[in-house]
Formats: structure tokens, sequence, C-alpha cells
């Protein structure tokens, strides 16, 4: 414990010296301690864990206690691909420690134990990585020798397969289930194992390349821990504390942001000899110039009620050093866990943010993408997760919300179906504001630190003051807990209008000047809008001066030149490059330049 | 003399120990889920099920978890040939469930059901949401058959039993008929879509009868070249479930959303509803044992199956408690 407190006097500075891009042999030190403090959560635990154990064998440290974990585990496997990736990463982090009886009983493991391969494509990467790996580990065996009766080489041509139809797809159309806080590392952990494990040359560049990507995706839309944007899934509560979600975990490891975590996600990866490369730590920590990143994602596969498997989706991101704004274009993208736009910011950790949303929810959406029945999938999903049919949710894209974004402004619209789930509108505000003000001009005007947040609903709203559920303060492990007595709730922003929509502008300190500035300058700026069934639009100039005219639901034109979202790059800003259908990642940094082709499986720099 | 006694004694013997005999069925059952199903939890175990038809006890084959929604036992082979549709592709068995083995590759997935012929049980087809896909080499190699089909999702398929050419598949998009082992499909005549189940007649091939989503039930008479909607007694129109009563046609149950079970007894022109002990109606699965009509199963969502003795007139839990039921098949032997 006095060993961890030294970690973090240490890592303490560290994140003080993070603040700006460090040199390479600094940030490689700086890893090498949060790794020591990732992983000293877990070599004294006694519970038994794959994390635990993996810890145990990589320090050698109490390796007979992590063999009798092992085969505490392994005596009824659970978890499907979440088991896979955790036991095999802990397996072939400790194999050549762990006893022979220990071995075996992993190796058999992987004959009785029949998971499930899951419905979507985190599970398939996870699923699909793990089994290629395990094919490697133990060649030339027949079908009887493993769960699903298919041979070890068997085995290992569809796993292969089906990695690298899913590295393809992705650098072509984009990734399905993209930009997600939460799902992040399910795609980080299974790449950092191919990286590391993988005995074939071609998958190991694979597994680096695709380690590369996705934390280059991350890397340009990030801000102190948190990612920037809209998002394919994220859950409650990390969708209004942002730094609660997994893929921040993965942040203070690799990027050195954010906030120290005991988070079991990245124990594995810590003990893995994948290293970020500079370009992308650089991209990710270097906030001194303004962002507009843009990218061109895909819809998760579409099974109902479409005739396109994979619809496009556009991502628009504006990142300062102080906030980031970002968005989708809406409608239904992803079913469930959606975030469609949100602003996120430095100050007042842990709520960091302001979005809004058009809580929906229905059997069609579901329908869309998973294939039980329409009729009662509703109720299964709600026994999992149970805020689905929730009007107070916080999460979830809309068939009746649409947005426009251009800099540092948005425009959201929304036309909704009378009667349709639900027939309200929601705005997050948290508490921790320093100012929220309810101005006569019409605007919501807040202040959170340096970033200033205009909010112009185009409709009457009522606040609602509101707490978290208990169970909600109590999940994360290790984190600072609520003082739930003392604090005020959040702000709950509900409109009743179904013809509805804001306008949202936003500034920092460093752009506007003052906070009186700020409000003095809004107040000049009043959208107008049209708000009937079938069309609804709204006219507005930005306090940068530009016209945005948007009709509901596709109609987006600025300086009156209408916006072809269907234009949109794969990936296309200061740091990142790519063309639709190119198989290929331009990153650039200062004088850095990486390339990742993977039609030739090459990294070039 | 003696030995006409003695003809007609096992003669009355034979037959008095007929239904026993009979009620030696199996049935078998896939369970999609129970309540409270969640990817990478410990769930309860899922899967097939079976047991004899005069035991109360289930007995489970193949793998536990595994997102089961439908299977196909082959009679001729008496369940030596089993395979199982989930959400991890076609496991088939060749030894009546000893051992198992995925013979679908990673293309194929979220399996919604699997077909065997009856006469080439290398022949078999399954639907997915992706669409139909084939093997004809018993599950050495699948390939996917959609020649013709506009919204692929696809949720029943059947091969006509007296000619293995002739395919009729359920889809989103209404019903969709094969003469070429499913080389290229056309549309059928019925007008409506968000097709569930297809199912034939026991003895009349040209006659077809379609559950769908929202829209009701149809029968064609004419191979599917146009399709009257059966209406009389019916209150409810999503379905997910039919069956004849193979010892008589004339006798038909349907089951769906909130519908619990509806009988005809004219080959479909009317119905009436079969509820007496159900204590969900949410019905997705239904079969009535071929060697005793009177038996009929009927699986639920979320609340197990369901048996009953009377031909629908009563019925009473028959286990699985809280189970989505997904399908049912009775098998003689």
């Amino acid at each position: 414990m006095k060993h961890r407190t030294v970690l973090l006097l240490l890592l303490g500075l560290v994140q003080y010296s993070t603040a700006q891009v460090a040199d390479r042999e600094t940030y490689l030190k700086e890893f090498d301690q949060r790794v020591a403090y990732v992983t000293s959560f877990y070599d004294t635990m006694q519970t038994a864990g794959y994390y635990q154990a993996a810890v145990r064998y990589a320090r050698n440290r109490d390796v007979a206690r992590a063999d009798k974990m092992f085969a505490e585990m392994l005596r009824e496997p659970r978890g499907d691909m979440f088991w896979m990736i955790p036991s095999l990463g802990a397996y072939l982090v400790g194999k050549d420690k762990m006893s022979a009886e220990t071995r075996a009983l992993v190796r058999n493991a992987w004959k009785t134990y029949a998971p499930y391969r899951g419905d979507t494509e985190n599970h398939w990467c996870m699923y699909y990585a793990a089994l290629y790996l395990a094919a490697e580990q133990w060649p030339n065996l027949p079908g009887s020798e493993w769960y699903n009766g298919k041979s070890s080489d068997e085995n290992l041509r569809e796993a292969r397969e089906y990695l690298i139809e899913w590295i393809r797809i992705t650098t072509t159309i984009g990734q399905g289930e993209f930009d997600s806080p939460d799902y992040f590392p399910e795609y980080a952990i299974p790449m950092i194992l191919l990286s590391h494990f993988a005995k074939d040359p071609d998958m190991k560049t694979r597994g680096t390349m695709m380690a590369d990507y996705i934390f280059a995706d991350f890397a340009a839309e990030h801000l102190d821990g948190q990612y920037i944007g809209g998002f394919s899934r994220i859950y409650q509560p990390a969708v209004y504390k942002p730094l609660l979600s997994g893929g921040s975990a993965f942040a203070y490891l690799y990027f050195g942001t954010g906030q120290p975590t005991n988070s079991g996600w990245i124990v594995i990866p810590a003990l893995c000899n994948y290293r970020l490369p500079e370009i992308i730590y650089s991209i990710a920590v270097d906030r001194s110039n303004t962002i507009i990143h843009k990218e061109r994602k895909r819809v998760r596969n579409v099974i109902r009620f479409g005739t396109e498997k994979n619809p496009p989706v556009y991502k628009y991101s504006y990142i300062t050093k102080d906030y980031g704004i970002g968005s989708l274009q809406g409608g239904i993208l992803q079913p469930i866990q959606q975030h469609t736009w949100g602003v996120r910011y430095m100050y007042g950790h842990p709520y960091t943010t302001i979005f809004g949303l058009h809580p929906y929810w229905s059997g069609y959406e579901l329908g869309m993408f998973f294939p039980e029945e329409v009729k009662t999938l509703i109720a299964d999903v709600v026994a999992s997760k149970g805020t689905y049919n929730n009007p107070d949710k916080w999460t979830g894209g809309s068939p009746f919300e649409r947005t426009f974004q251009h800099k540092n402004t948005l425009l959201v619209l929304y036309d909704i179906e009378p009667g349709t789930t639900t027939e309200h509108i929601n705005g997050f505000f948290p508490r921790n504001l320093e100012e929220r003000i309810v101005d006569p001009s019409g605007w919501i005007i807040c202040k959170a630190g340096d970033t200033y947040v205009g909010w112009f609903p185009l409709q009457e709203y009522i606040w609602k003051e509101e707490f978290e559920t208990p169970a909600n303060s109590l999940s994360d492990i290790g984190r600072p807990q609520l003082e739930r007595v003392k604090e005020t709730g959040n702000w709950r922003l509900r409109s009743y209008k179904l013809q509805n929509g804001y306008v949202i502008e936003v500034r920092s300190k460093s752009e506007i000047g003052s906070f009186d500035n700020f409000k003095a300058s809004l107040r000049k700026r009043i959208p107008k809008a049209a708000l009937v069934p079938g069309k609804v639009s709204v006219q507005y100039t930005t306090l940068g001066g530009d016209r945005m005219q948007f009709g509901f639901p596709d109609k987006r034109t600025l300086n009156g030149k209408a916006i072809d979202l269907s234009k949109t790059r794969l990936f296309d800003g200061p740091f990142l490059s790519a063309d639709v259908g190119s198989e290929k990642l331009m990153m650039k940094y200062k004088g850095m330049k990486r390339v990742l082709d993977f039609k030739t499986i090459k990294i070039s720099e | 003399m003696k030995s006409i006694r003695f003809f007609i004694v096992v003669m009355i013997l034979l037959a008095t120990s007929a239904p026993s005999l009979a009620q030696k069925s199996t049935v078998y059952l896939s369970v999609l889920s129970t309540k409270l199903f969640v990817v990478g939890a410990a769930n309860p175990q899922t899967g097939i099920f079976y047991r004899s038809t005069s035991d109360t006890g289930w007995k489970h084959t193949g793998p536990p978890n595994i997102r089961a929604f439908g299977f196909d036992v082959h009679t001729p082979s008496r369940g030596s040939l089993l395979a199982i549709a989930s959400g991890n592709g076609v496991h088939q068995s060749q030894d009546g469930g000893k051992t198992w083995k995925i013979t679908t590759g990673w293309e194929i997935t979220e399996v919604q059901s699997v077909v065997i012929d009856r006469n080439d049980r290398t022949f078999m087809l399954c639907t997915t949401p992706y669409g139909v896909f084939r093997t004809l080499d018993g599950g050495a190699s699948w390939r996917e058959c959609n020649s013709g089909i506009r919204e692929k999702f696809t949720s029943s398929v059947i091969i006509d039993q007296k000619n293995s050419n002739l395919l009729y598949c359920a889809t989103d998009d209404g019903v969709y008929r094969s003469e070429n082992r499913g080389d290229s499909w056309q549309r059928t005549g019925l007008a409506v879509g968000g097709g569930r189940v297809v199912v034939q007649h026991p003895t009349d091939s040209n006659t077809l009868i379609v559950g769908t989503e929202n829209h009701g039930i149809y029968i064609t008479r004419n191979s599917g070249a146009t399709w009257d909607k059966t209406e009389a007694g019916l209150d409810h129109s999503t379905f997910y479930t039919i069956v004849y009563d193979p010892t008589n046609p004339q006798v038909l149950y349907a089951g769906g959303y909130v519908t619990g079970v509806y009988k005809s007894t004219d080959g479909g022109q009317s119905w009436v509803r079969k509820n007496d002990g159900l204590t969900t109606l949410n019905i997705h699965s239904l079969a009535v044992d071929p060697t005793n009509g009177n038996r009929v199963f009927a699986g639920t969502h979320g609340g197990g199956v369901f048996e009953s003795d009377n031909a629908g007139s009563t019925w009473r839990s028959a286990g699985l408690h809280g189970s989505q039921v997904w399908t049912i098949s009775v098998q003689p032997f």
C-alpha cells in the first residue's frame, strides 16, 4: 500500500508533467510508472482472478497462488468472449511460469467450455482474436480437442479470415461500434494481444497496426482522458461522468491523461510489449491548436427495416485545449447506447459534459439490429439494460433527431411523431457548473471554468433537479465516491414540444475573452425557427459569423452552400487522413508521419 | 383352433399395448434464452433439451450456451443426425448428440432455423438475418443462396416433402419459392410481408400456410401462386408458429405474440383459442406428437414449455420455467 502511495505521488507529478508533450524517453519512463501503479492493485489481491494471476506470473511472485487462482477460475469457466480474452491473456503472459498442471487445465477448458460467439462486432473481435491465438498455441489438434469440434487448423483459418475481414471493412468504410468510450477496451485488448503474442508475423503486424489504428482514432478526438464527440455506444453513468469509461483507463495508461485508475481492463495490456507510437501519443496530448476532425463510420449491421447493411455515419468534432464538441448526424445509428452529440471540457470532474437527446426506444430500433422477435425485444433488452425504456435515460439515438455542426456551433432539431416513445427531449446540465444562467434573451448560458456553453432552446421547457441512483455511485471501484448528502443534483432540461430543437454555442476564454463578453455576444444571436410537423427548420448566424440553415431531417446549408455529408472521408483532420475504401491511414504530427497500409500490411514512417 | 385363439390374443395384446408404445416419442426443444440472459454473464443453461413423452425430466444435449434458435432432427436416422441453428452457427452431431461440430464459419451467424432433407442427409439449409445458406455435402461447405430475395431476414425454410429441389422460405417481405434447391428464388403471390413461419400440409404438398408479423395467417392451395387470409376466430395478427397435426391434417395449431394457442379443426378455415391452463400467452413454438395427435406441446417466450394430452383443451406446465422455447419437435422414436 505504501508502495502504491509512492507511485501515486510520483504519478501526480507525472500527470502534471504530461500536460505538455513528453519526449519519447520520458514518455516510456512514465508509462512504466503507470504500469507499476495499475498492476500494483492486483499483485497482492487474494481473490482469484485472471488479472491477479497474470500480474503474479509477470512479476514472478507468488506463482503457486496464481496457479491456484487459475484452477479455481477454470473449475467453471463462464463469460464467453469475456472469458476468452482475459483467461487467454493471463495464460499467454504466464504460461512459461505456470505449472504443467495449470497449462493442462487451460488446454482442457478450450476443449470443454463452449463460449457463445456473441452478436456484435466487439464480441466477434474478442472471440476470434482469442481463438486465433489459442489455435496457434495448440496446433495440430483434431476437432475432438476443441469445444467447437473444429481442428486447430480449421479454427486458425476461420479466426484469421474473420480478423482480416474485420480489418478490411473497418479500414474501408469504418468501424461499426465506433468511438465507444466504454467498448474501446474490447477492441484494444485483442489487438494488443495479437501484436504481442501472434506467432504468424503477418497477423502480429496486423494486430500492431490495428492497435495503432484504434488508438489513433481515439487520440485525434481525445481531451484529458475523455473521448470527444458522438459515440456508437456508451453506458450510464460514463455518459455524464466521462472518466468512468473503460476507454479513459486506456487514456490514462497510454496517453498519461485523465485520472489514475485501478481498472482491470488495462492489466493485461500493461503486461504486453505493445507501446504506443510517439506520433499517436503526441496527437493525443497536444491541444495547442484547435482541431476540426471529421470521420466516416458505419452503422452496425442492419438486419431488418432497411436495405443497406451498413449505412454511413458522419462524425464532426471540434476540439480545443479547453473543450471539445462533437456530433453524429443523428437518426438511429446504433441501438440502445448511442450518444449523438455532446460537449466535454476540462473543468469540473467528474461531471465534465453537457448534452441532449430524445430518449427514444422501440422494438423497431431493436429489430433493426437484433434477430430476436421485434415485439419481445424491449423486454429482453430491459432485462440486462434497465434504462433502455426509461423516459429519463441519458443514452440512445432517435429517428426523430438530427444535427448540423459547424466548428463550435451545433444545431439540433427534432420532429417527433406523436405517440412515440417518448414525447419529450432532455438536456443534461451538471451540478458543478459555475454558472447556469437563464437569460431573458432565451439563451441558457453556462460557465465551466474557462469553457462557456450557450444553449438556446427553440421551445418552452422546464428544469428538473435530480440525483443519481446509489447503484451508480457504488459501481466504480476505487474512484472518488459521491458525497451524496452534501451535493445538489444535476439539472435536467425537459421540453414536451414534439417539434423542437436548440442551438449550442461553445467558446473558451482564450477564444472569446470574458464570460460577460460571451453572454453579450450570444444575446445578439437569436435563432429563427419554424416548428410545425413535417417542416422543422432553423436559421442561425454563429458567433463566428457563419450562416447556418438546417431543415429536418437532412437539409444543411452553410453560408448559402449545401453541405454534402456523403463526401466525408474516413478520417479528415490535421492529424489523420484516410479515404473511404483506401485500407490506409496516414498520421501526421509536426515533422512525424506514420502510414498504416493494410493492403500491403506495412507500416511506414 | 388353438393357434387362431393364440393369434387373436396376440393381436389384442398388440392392440392394447399400442398406445403405450406410441407414448415413447421424443420431444426436442431449443431454449434460446432464459430470463436475464446477458452475453458474457453466468447464464442459466440453454440450448437443446429432450425427453421421452412418457417422461417428465428434461435432459440437455449439445453446447450449453449458444443462443439456440432452432434445430432439426433427422427422422429417418432416428435422431443420429441432429443440427442446431444458433448464434454460433450450425452445430451438427452425427452420433445422436454425443459429439458436436460447428460446420459453418464466421460469416454465418445468428442462425434462425436449420432443416435437413429427409431423403438426402447431405442437403441442409439454414436461415439467418442475412438470408439462406445451403450445404450439399453434409456441412463440409456452406454457401449463400439468396438470388432473387429482396429482404434477406429469413426466419423459416422448408423442403418440399416430395421434391427436394422445391423450397419455400418466409422472409421479411413475404414467402419465396425455389425450384432449384435455392439457386434462385421467386416471390410467391403472398401480398403481405413479415413472413415468420411457413409450413406445408402433411399430405397435400400444394397447400402451405404462413404466419406473419402483423398480418395474420394466410393459406395457399396452389403452391404459393395465390394466398387467402384466414381470419375467422383470429383476434391476433402476429404468428411465430403453426403446426399441422400429422395424424389429422384438418387440425392445426397456431401461436404468436400474446395469442395463446389457436386451434383449427377445418384445415385452417376457422380458429378457436385453447388457452385453459396456459400461464403465459406469448407462444413461440408448437408441436404435435406424430404418434398421438392428442399430445401437443407449446413453447413460450419466458414461461417454459406447456403440454396438453387432450389436443389443446387443457394445458399444464411441462417445465423449463423462465425459458424462451424457440422451437419444438416431437419425433416418433
